[in-house]
């Protein structure tokens, strides 16, 4: 489904009077498309102030104690850490300064065109990648025991480019996936935007974004949350505007560097 | 929600004693029963607590999220339940002014409810009361009014459209 599709959607759906048959559709396509999302959540919203006009029911008196037992007990026992409260968005903006500071365009620069001539150096690309995100992997939530990291190096289907992805597996935190590139011709503009999923075994498939821009080095760094398990999502995949798959790798468990071992 | 999301027992607490009436009143409307509004309002407290992290207060009120949280879930038990009766059309044009002893943050809540909703005529209330409360989709409401489906949808969005405005400007400093 396309946005204006959806968007002729939204309005049942916040009101939860879309039909299943045609739900299933619009959620597919909300999963991805940020600006419908919001759409979507703004609607949500309006009718939201719906159920406040309600006149009030009261609840029986035992019921708090019973929702506070509930809560507990889906918390595992216990209240949470505060330490691990940190939301989702917190932590992929903090991803991407941490990934955005470590001179990746300056490390690149003027190198481009080689790896354009040179295959195999496409490979190190990937490599250099790779590498550039133990500066990431320090940072506290990748440091953290319960948190799983998944790290791998894209490589390119033709020879152009190189890249690397690493996802973020929490039991607490909204997980996290991120993926530079690099090498990918500037010049084609025709190639844009680029597509960036990973995938599961069973064929599941989640969108990490669109590329719309290349930097010089016709390099760029996607991050997304996901409110959803990422276990099990090793395949990234990279695809033109025309839907070819122009890079493709996947992510592996990495030991968490500096931890203690177990 | 700072403590919720820290996982304080006292902020669900807090939360909890703020928000549950608005929470059971919507399950006691939509799915019928004392039972199945108690099972409602656990799973929207427990939602949350899971999703705290995700509530973003420069994009809406905590009522409002919830109150999604809680028809979502409503509706999905719906769905999920066949033979389940479809709960009677509440219009808010039926519904008091007052009622009995409300905390005042509840009132405060319910007022600007009210008077964001006052920005609809009484067709457009109507119309989203049907698919709100009822559940009735646009061809349902098409159909039984003898009317384009486009123009449901039509007049769907754009009555929900003033309704987030009426919220914006209510929220507006």
């Amino acid at each position: 489904m396309n946005c204006l599709a959806v968007r002729d959607q939204l309005a049942e759906q916040a009101l939860g009077a879309l039909p299943s048959s045609e739900a299933t559709g619009v959620e597919r396509h909300l999963a991805w498309c940020a600006a419908c999302r919001r759409e979507a959540e703004d609607l949500q919203r309006a009718a939201a102030t719906f159920a406040l006009t309600l006149a009030p029911s009261d609840p029986p008196d035992d019921l708090r104690d019973r929702v506070v037992d509930a809560v507990r007990s889906s918390a595992g026992g216990g209240s949470r850490p505060a330490r691990r409260a940190r939301s989702g968005g917190a932590l992929v903006v903090a991803a991407m300064v941490a990934v955005s500071g470590l001179g990746w365009g300056a490390v690149m620069a003027g190198r481009a065109e080689r790896f354009r001539e040179r295959a195999d150096e496409a490979i190190a690309q990937g490599n250099e990648a790779s590498e550039r995100f133990a500066g990431l992997i320090a940072s506290p939530p990748f440091q953290d025991p319960e948190n799983r990291v998944f790290m791998g190096t894209l490589s390119p289907t033709s020879g152009v480019g190189g890249g690397a992805a690493i996802t973020l597996i929490s039991p607490s935190i909204i997980d996290l996936a991120i993926v530079t590139v690099s090498g990918l011709p500037p010049a084609r503009a025709a190639a844009l935007p680029y597509t960036v999923t990973i995938a599961d075994e069973a064929g599941n498939v989640l969108s990490v974004g669109k590329i719309k821009e290349l930097d010089a080095d016709g390099g760029a760094r996607l991050a997304r949350n996901f409110n959803r398990d990422l276990l099990g999502f090793t395949q990234v995949l990279v695809r033109d505007a025309s839907g070819r798959i122009v890079m493709k790798g996947s992510v592996a468990p990495r030991a968490v560097v500096a931890s203690p071992t177990p | 929600m700072e403590g919720l999301i820290s996982g304080n027992d006292d902020a669900l607490r807090t939360l909890y004693a703020r928000f549950s009436r608005p929470v059971y009143t919507m399950g006691m409307r939509l799915l019928g029963t004392r039972e199945a509004a108690e099972e409602l309002t656990q799973d929207v407290f427990v939602t949350a607590w899971r999703k705290a992290a995700r509530f973003d207060p420069a994009r809406g009120r905590l009522s409002t999220w919830l109150m999604t949280i809680a028809h979502n879930l409503a509706i999905d038990r719906l769905r999920r339940e066949t033979g389940v009766s479809r709960p009677t059309l509440v219009l808010v044009d039926e519904v008091p002014e007052t009622a009995g002893v409300d905390e005042e943050d509840v009132l405060i809540e319910r007022d600007a409810a009210m008077r964001a909703l006052s920005s609809l005529s009484e067709a457009e209330r109507r119309l989203l009361a049907r698919a709100y409360f009822r559940g009735l989709t646009a061809r349902e409401i098409a159909e039984a009014d003898g009317i384009p489906l486009g123009t449901v949808k039509t007049r769907l969005r754009s009555a929900l459209i003033k309704v987030r405005r009426a919220n914006e400007d209510k929220e507006r400093p």
